[in-house]
């Protein structure tokens, strides 16, 4: 059981797009870190520690919490702390934040991802994230992997590339109500997407995630903070995490076990039943829109196989019973470090009510969901108090 | 919006040699690939056979060894193919990967776990998930990663 309570009490994210030619990188990490501390009405002498996190092997850079954590997260004096465990990278940050202040080592904390995939090349990096003499030399970044899940998935479902395109349509068009969103395709029909480049059979290049630049800051208070800094938190009410073999190929994962494992941990220790019902809003961490359909299943928001149904009856979009990505998810923006940490916020954006034209009305209780690594899933869910459901 | 901004840049390029240590276990893996064997571990508790070879079963958290290695059946069953068809710099090479590829996850003969590698079809209307493939070998193998460059889709009739 944790010690402390813990809320979300400040949020920064920067505007993603493809390049931020106009910024370095502590520049950049700069701006998400400021709007979270004017978000929170924090000074940077208030925090207590930092945590900060990316993939250097994108960036072609190495050990950068130490000439980015200082100045531009405001870690002088304190304790900075660099997390990087691919694309769960923004959850693992979001969920070592949480033990940190749980456990009452720090009464706050400052969270912040990252990545500038422009300068580099995301899957040149991910290649290199892997064993160099086993998987990287036929290893074809994470596209190719994700293309053989969902080449898999839809032979065993019968899911199709039409019901596959409804996500991206879906998502692309909540990113038009997401200011902060990169792909800003408010317009985007079927067509588009299924008239795309094959990039990766079954996968054409409207079913997968960009590459994206930005940031995003969380701050991360206690109980007794909190009250000082906010009327309107939202409180963590659990965590969860999986990961699994060494290898990717070790078992056939294209299901995403780890989704199943970590969300029916999770579910138990919060009593949830019913997913679908207990939770008001999902932001997922889909990198292709196959991903989405099969991972939907996996975390219990419908049976096996069951994923394109889900979407057909409408239950994922904005006005159905479980919204899933308002935000536009990660097809709408991908800057990997940051990805999955922008989930979390989104989550407590959503609980907090401050969505905008993204908000789904009365969010009590929201999940985000991180999924990176050798196939790992990291879960969080927020809500209006930090009680178990039941 | 005036005329373009002209971009500053600098420019430079970069050669990181690494060498790694591969262990004992993919030492006999590569002297046994140049006799055109493949060769996975065992684990001596569960019998769980892995390939590629590794020194501990995570499953029972316990050490496998040269010993026990066996040998693997060149022939496996397809479980899921893709044609990779985009641009991206080879890591191992520093030079751009060929494409496009045909790539596969496949289940060899006798292993518990699965493998991906490249496939010598690029039309993905050419596989069949469960279809039987095969590893090529280099006519003259060097007990290198590359001795199998690829694997091939088997024709039915050919079984």
């Amino acid at each position: 059981m944790p010690k402390h309570n813990v809320a979300v009490v400040g949020i920064g994210q920067t505007k993603f797009r493809s390049k931020r030619r106009d910024v370095n990188i502590p520049e950049m990490i700069y701006e998400a870190v400021k709007m979270a501390l004017d978000d929170a009405q924090m000074e940077p002498k208030d925090v207590d520690a930092i945590l900060i996190g990316n993939m250097d092997h994108f960036e072609g850079i190495n050990f950068s919490e130490m000439w980015c954590g200082i100045d531009a997260a405001p870690g002088y004096l304190k304790p900075v702390v660099k997390i990087a465990t691919g694309g769960t990278t923004g959850s693992s940050l979001g969920i070592c934040g949480y033990y940190n202040v749980a456990s009452g080592i720090y009464k706050n904390i400052l969270v912040v991802g990252w990545e500038k995939l422009n300068e580099g090349g995301a899957t040149t990096g991910i290649i290199t994230a892997f064993d160099p003499v086993w998987e990287r030399p036929s290893l074809a970044g994470a596209l190719g992997p994700l293309a053989l899940m969902a080449n898999i998935y839809a032979a065993r479902y019968g899911i199709t590339s039409e019901q596959a395109a409804k996500v991206t349509v879906k998502n692309r068009s909540n990113a038009a109500n997401n200011p902060f969103a990169h792909i800003q395709m408010p317009d985007i029909t079927l067509e588009d997407v299924m008239n795309s480049q094959m990039i990766s059979y079954p996968l054409r290049l409207h079913d997968c995630c960009p590459q994206s630049e930005g940031a995003c800051a969380v701050i991360y208070a206690n109980e007794e903070e909190t009250k000082k800094i906010t009327d309107n938190p939202a409180w963590f009410k659990g965590v969860s995490t999986a990961h699994y073999y060494t290898f990717g190929c070790d078992d056939l994962m294209f299901d995403l076990p780890t989704a199943a494992i970590a969300s029916k941990k999770i579910y138990k220790k919060l009593g949830i039943k019913d997913p679908v019902k207990d939770l008001d809003v999902a932001e997922i961490y889909e990198p292709t829109s196959w991903s989405e359909l099969s991972w939907t299943e996996s975390l219990g928001f419908c049976g096996k196989g069951e994923g394109g149904k889900l979407l057909d009856e409408g239950i994922t979009q904005m006005t159905g019973e479980l919204p899933v990505n308002p935000s536009g998810g990660v097809l709408s923006t991908n800057p990997i470090g940051a990805t999955a940490l922008v989930r979390f916020a989104e989550a407590a954006i959503q609980v907090m009510g401050r969505g905008g034209k993204r908000q789904i009305p009365d969010v009590e209780t929201a999940m985000g969901m991180g999924f990176g690594g050798s196939l790992w899933t990291e879960l969080a869910i927020l809500g209006k108090d930090p009680k178990p459901l039941r | 919006m005036g005329k373009k901004e002209k971009e500053f840049q600098i420019k430079w390029k970069t050669d990181l040699p690494y060498r790694y240590s591969i262990g004992k276990l993919a030492v006999k893996y590569f002297e046994e690939l140049k006799n055109k064997k493949i060769m996975g571990s065992k684990c001596p508790k569960c019998d769980k056979r892995y390939m590629p070879p590794r020194a501990v079963c995570a499953n029972c958290f316990i050490e496998m060894t040269v010993e026990d290695m066996i040998e693997f059946s060149p022939k496996g069953t397809l479980v899921g193919f893709t044609v990779v068809n985009y641009p991206f710099i080879d890591p191992n090479t520093g030079g751009m990967r060929p494409f496009p590829y045909g790539y596969g996850i496949f289940k060899l003969d006798g292993a518990d776990t699965y493998m991906m590698h490249f496939v010598d079809e690029t039309d993905h209307t050419k596989f069949k998930i469960g279809q039987r493939v095969e590893a090529v070998f280099k006519e003259k193998t060097e007990g290198d990663i590359y001795d199998i460059p690829y694997f091939r889709l088997i024709k039915e009739e050919e079984e």
